[in-house]
């Protein structure tokens, strides 16, 4: 610990705390204004999103109509549209009626109990599984019994608004953020010419020299004068110090020179001595004179060194028990202990247990004095006792003799350096000093008082070091199972199609196995909404876009964090939760023997005037999916009458065609290349393209139209009920990355999602070339609005009785 | 004796040398670690007192050198450092015992003695102290001529204790040399076996000391 370091210390930290409570301040300020900022930024979006919530409504309520069952509506798709502005909030809506009760919708949503019916938007917020926050709105419609109220109930969940009312929070603190930063640097520059006087104090000791102790002069500002007053203080005791230090190698340089005095003094006697008595009596004198002054030397050194260890050797744990016992063994073989009873007493030190952070060559310099103290007071016949015992927080090594002791009174004066308390005795008065010394070195207390011997019982108090539990060294972690863990994928694919992708992630995933079982797309939709814990799925895959959509509005999904490097592009992605994966257009697939390319339409308005000017040929020839069966059928055609205002003639030319339904995409390619089925329409023309050679496949044509074409992507999500989930997370993350993406491209009958520029290998050639133009179906509540029971029905019932089903029922 | 110093102090050496061959023991003097290397080579001491501070070769090379030619001759180490690390390193170099400069004479002397009696003791059949002796290959030991009456673990732990002349042995250790494997050891039989063995050397120079609590120290008394 030197000055220097403790100076500069100072200054800073004064600075430091001046700007810390000035900072403080600032926080406090911040805090009032940020409490203020909160509440605005919540209005603020709250007002924003409440107008998403508006505009739904009143577009539901404009279709609110009345017919002899009673009041119904017809959900307009910019319902969904304008909630899905928010584009990751889940949904939430009912159209009921007083006296009819639920049209449609989700039954029985919150509604709170002090609400009237009122022909404007009433907002509030309430609870399902999520905060949700609702619109309620009515409307009177003019029935048979006269005027019926018809309220439409929408909700939304707070992802948007949270996000905004966080925006705007967030930069409105960052700019208060910024001024405070601003104002606290004025401080800082106002700490710093406040403090000067300190730097000039400081500068002016430092250009000392080390003998100057003067104190220091000036006139310092009030603030400061305290501290001059300390420093010069400070400065006084220096003084005395040193002066002490001066005075103990005065002292030391007195006892030496008077010890080797005396010694010349009798040795010249010696050589001056006339007669051979004499001669020996002086020289035996001498003897012992030079006896003492090697002792003194001794310990004189011995002092010197143990004070220079305490300050510079480290402590180390060690046993205290074994140095003792070593040092005793040792100490024994000199002669002057022979006749000395010795014994050693650990009785009070359980097993093992003396450890203390110790300088083992300092704690034996204490040890041979506290026993050469022992022996020189004590006599021949002396009984010298050494005891260690130990409780919970101290370990102690207690000498005790027989010998007369110290007076109560001498005590004190006992450790002090050149004390001898008996001066017949030929001690160097350091003894106890020296273990005084070692005492404070470690930490330790020295403790004087009487023995049951009759003499001095002096302990030494170490504190204890506990003993490093070998159970925390031993303690191992239980090694992980190796029993093969399962992942289930459900999905409304082809086998053949996931099979590849299933097989590389069995491979980069030792310990794990994949079940997969297949489903189609409503059957799978039944059995997610049924939840039969036994068949809890890890992973549901549909080309389904809507039904998933649906699944995750209700809350099912699991939130997952994939690397933003993997992420497909916004429309193939809802809420972090629903993840596209592949990208398959809806495509017009044809036998080539019948058509040629050339003469196919090329825009949607072209396509009827197609089918109809060709009716003879296509009659009972042409296909597509049944809509009640096929998810992706579905999709296919309730996207197109929102895009194309055709899709009603369209309807009737094939329905005069005797168009025919076909539950899936492979039974029509068989058709066409078996020849009994010319012409397919909105067909996933990813299997078409991608088809392997075969008898006949030479003769299937693909045909997209230029004005659109609808381009749909598999989804992927995990439940929140999986089994598995952070594998499951993985395996999305496996669909999605530039492995999976590849294997998709090249072993399956599937297209890869991502961009050829982010993809190397051989996806150049995969999108289809010339002028057709792709319209990505994009994932979002948008997608329910063809999913509501009465538009869902009305869509079906048409489509089936156009296929020549008159019975067609929900 | 036949003993050899080696101390590069002029002064130190001489007076060494003249107290030691007051005692009538011949001593060669040697001032050079190097030089007294060769000597040892070819020539064999009873002791060899040593100095570590050397020109020439380090005291504690000169050590090593004769302990790895399988010279076992009892070494002192004189140091004029106290501190544990030369002890440590001269014991384990394979010194029988060290002393720190400025040393007592007497104390020097005495432990010379104690070196000196152990080999013989162990080097010939019969130990000699003053008046009393023991005959290894017989079995008997003498007091003022007058033989002892010992029982076979008597004479088995005066062996052990003699051969430790001059060392502090814990009972453990005692227990492990008296003891073969199949018998167990019994602490308090070896407490029984000391006291009765001291019983019996009343009188004579030879003592067993028992620090309690450390051990046993068997020491010749006429030394001091």
């Amino acid at each position: 610990m030197s000055a220097t370091t403790t100076e500069v210390r100072r200054s800073h930290s004064l600075k430091r705390r001046l700007l810390a409570s000035m900072a403080a301040a600032f926080l406090l300020l911040l805090l009032l204004i940020s409490v203020l900022l909160w509440n605005y930024s919540r209005a603020a979006a709250n007002r924003t999103y409440d107008l998403l919530l508006a505009g739904a409504a009143l577009s539901v309520l404009e279709r609110v109509s009345y017919n002899s069952a009673g009041p119904t509506v017809d959900l307009p798709q910019s319902a969904m549209d304008i909630l899905a502005l928010a584009a990751d909030d889940r949904v939430a809506y009912r159209v009921f009626s007083p006296n009819y009760g639920e049209l449609t919708g989700t039954p029985d949503l919150p509604v709170p109990d002090s609400l009237q019916p009122s022909i404007d938007p009433v907002f509030y917020d309430a609870r399902l599984d999520e905060g949700f926050r609702f619109v309620f709105q009515g409307r009177q419609i003019t029935s048979s019994r006269g005027r019926e109220w018809v309220f439409v109930q929408i909700g939304q969940t707070l992802n948007a608004r949270t996000a905004q009312r966080d925006a705007l929070f967030l930069y409105g603190m960052i700019g208060l953020g910024a001024v405070s930063l601003i104002g606290l640097g004025f401080v800082w520059l106002a700490i710093r010419t406040s403090l000067a006087p300190l730097r000039a104090i400081a500068d002016t000791l430092m250009a000392r020299t080390s003998r100057d102790l003067s104190p220091i002069e000036g006139d310092p500002p009030l603030e400061v004068s305290d501290l001059f007053r300390a420093i010069n203080s400070f400065i006084a005791q220096l003084v005395r110090s040193r002066n002490l230090t001066e005075s103990f190698i005065a002292d030391v340089a007195h006892q030496t020179r008077t010890s080797l005095s005396a010694l010349q003094g009798q040795l010249s006697l010696a050589a001056d001595a006339k007669e051979f008595d004499r001669m020996r009596d002086r020289l035996g004198k001498a003897e012992k004179q030079a006896e003492r002054t090697v002792h003194l030397t001794n310990q004189l050194l011995a002092n010197a060194m143990v004070i220079h260890r305490s300050e510079d050797a480290q402590l180390e744990p060690m046993d205290l028990r074994k140095l003792v016992r070593d040092t005793l063994a040792e100490l024994l073989r000199e002669r002057r202990l022979r006749q000395v009873s010795i014994s050693f007493d650990d009785a009070g030190l359980p097993e093992g247990e003396a450890f203390i952070r110790g300088d083992a060559i300092s704690i034996r310099e204490a040890l041979r004095n506290l026993i050469d103290n022992a022996v020189r007071h004590g006599g021949p016949e002396n009984t010298i006792l050494i005891e260690i015992d130990a409780d919970e927080h101290v370990v102690r090594l207690t000498v005790s003799d027989a010998g007369p002791g110290i007076a109560r009174a001498d005590l004190v004066r006992a450790t002090e350096r050149f004390t001898s308390i008996s001066s017949k005795t030929a001690g160097s008065g350091l003894g106890l000093a020296i273990v005084r010394s070692v005492a404070e070195g470690h930490g330790a207390r020295l403790q004087l008082g009487s023995s049951v011997l009759g003499g001095l019982r002096a302990t030494i108090v170490f504190p204890r070091l506990l003993a490093i539990s070998l159970a925390c060294l031993l303690l191992s972690l239980p090694a992980n199972p190796a029993s093969a863990r399962e992942l289930g994928i459900h999905a409304a694919t082809d086998p053949g199609a996931m099979q590849p992708l299933v097989d590389a992630f069995e491979a980069q995933s030792p310990g794990w196995t994949v079940t997969y079982r297949e489903y189609q797309t409503v059957d799978l939709y039944r059995e997610v909404l049924d939840a039969d814990p036994e068949t809890r799925a890890d992973v549901i895959i549909s080309s389904a876009m809507d039904l998933q959509v649906e699944l995750v509005n209700r809350g099912l999904a699991r939130t997952l964090r994939l690397p933003s490097a993997i992420l497909p592009p916004d429309w193939a992605r809802w809420r972090s939760q629903l993840f596209g994966f592949t990208w398959e257009p809806a495509a017009i697939i044809y036998d080539k023997r019948e058509f040629d390319e050339k003469d196919l339409p090329t825009s949607h308005r072209d396509l009827a005037s197609f089918i109809r000017e060709n009716e003879a040929k296509l009659r009972g020839e042409i296909g597509g999916y049944d809509l009640r069966r096929s998810g992706i059928g579905y999709l296919f055609a309730t996207q197109d009458t929102i895009q194309s205002v055709q899709a009603q003639r369209l309807t009737e030319v094939l329905t005069r065609a005797n168009a025919q339904s076909f539950c899936c995409t492979s039974d029509m390619l068989d058709a066409i290349a078996a020849g009994k089925l010319s012409m397919a329409l909105n067909v996933i023309g990813s299997y078409a393209m991608k088809r392997d050679p075969g008898p006949g496949q030479e003769n299937i044509g693909v045909h997209f139209l230029e004005d659109y074409n609808l381009v749909m992507s598999r989804t992927a999500w995990v439940p929140k009920t999986a089994p598995e989930p952070e594998m499951a997370e993985r395996f999305v993350a496996f669909l999605l990355s530039a492995e999976g993406q590849s294997i998709i491209n090249l072993k399956t009958p599937l297209i890869p999602l991502l961009l050829p520029r982010e993809q190397p290998l051989g996806l150049e050639d995969v999108r289809p070339a010339g002028n057709a133009s792709f319209l990505p179906i994009r994932l979002g509540p948008g997608l329910l609005t063809f999913l509501d029971q009465i538009k869902s029905d009305e869509f079906l019932r048409s489509w089936a009785s156009s296929m020549g089903d008159q019975d067609y029922g929900p | 004796m036949r003993m050899l110093l080696v101390e590069d102090n002029d002064e130190l050496a001489e007076t060494i040398l003249d107290r030691l061959r007051s005692e009538g023991h011949s001593v060669d003097r040697e001032d050079n670690g190097e030089e007294a290397n060769e000597l040892l080579r070819f020539s064999s001491f009873d002791i060899v007192l040593l100095d570590i501070n050397l020109p020439g070769r380090s005291g504690y090379d000169v050590l090593r050198s004769m302990r790895s030619r399988g010279d076992a001759t009892p070494v002192i180490v004189l140091t004029a450092r106290s501190e544990i690390d030369d002890r440590v390193v001269g014991l384990d170099a394979g010194a029988d015992d060290y002393m720190v400069k400025p040393f007592d004479f007497r104390e020097l002397s005495a432990r010379c003695r104690v070196l000196a009696r152990r080999r013989a003791g162990s080097s010939s059949n019969v130990f000699t102290a003053g008046s009393f002796s023991f005959d290894r290959a017989a079995k008997q030991a003498h007091v003022d001529g007058l033989q002892l009456e010992l029982r076979a673990r008597e004479v088995q732990l005066l062996e052990i204790m003699l051969d430790n002349l001059g060392r502090m042995l814990t009972k453990e250790e005692v227990a492990d040399k008296l003891y073969t494997f199949e018998e167990t050891p019994s602490l308090n039989a070896v407490e029984q076996l000391v006291t009765r063995l001291r019983r019996k050397l009343e009188g004579a120079p030879l003592v067993i000391k028992t620090a309690r609590g450390l051990g046993y120290m068997a020491y010749v008394s006429d030394d001091d």
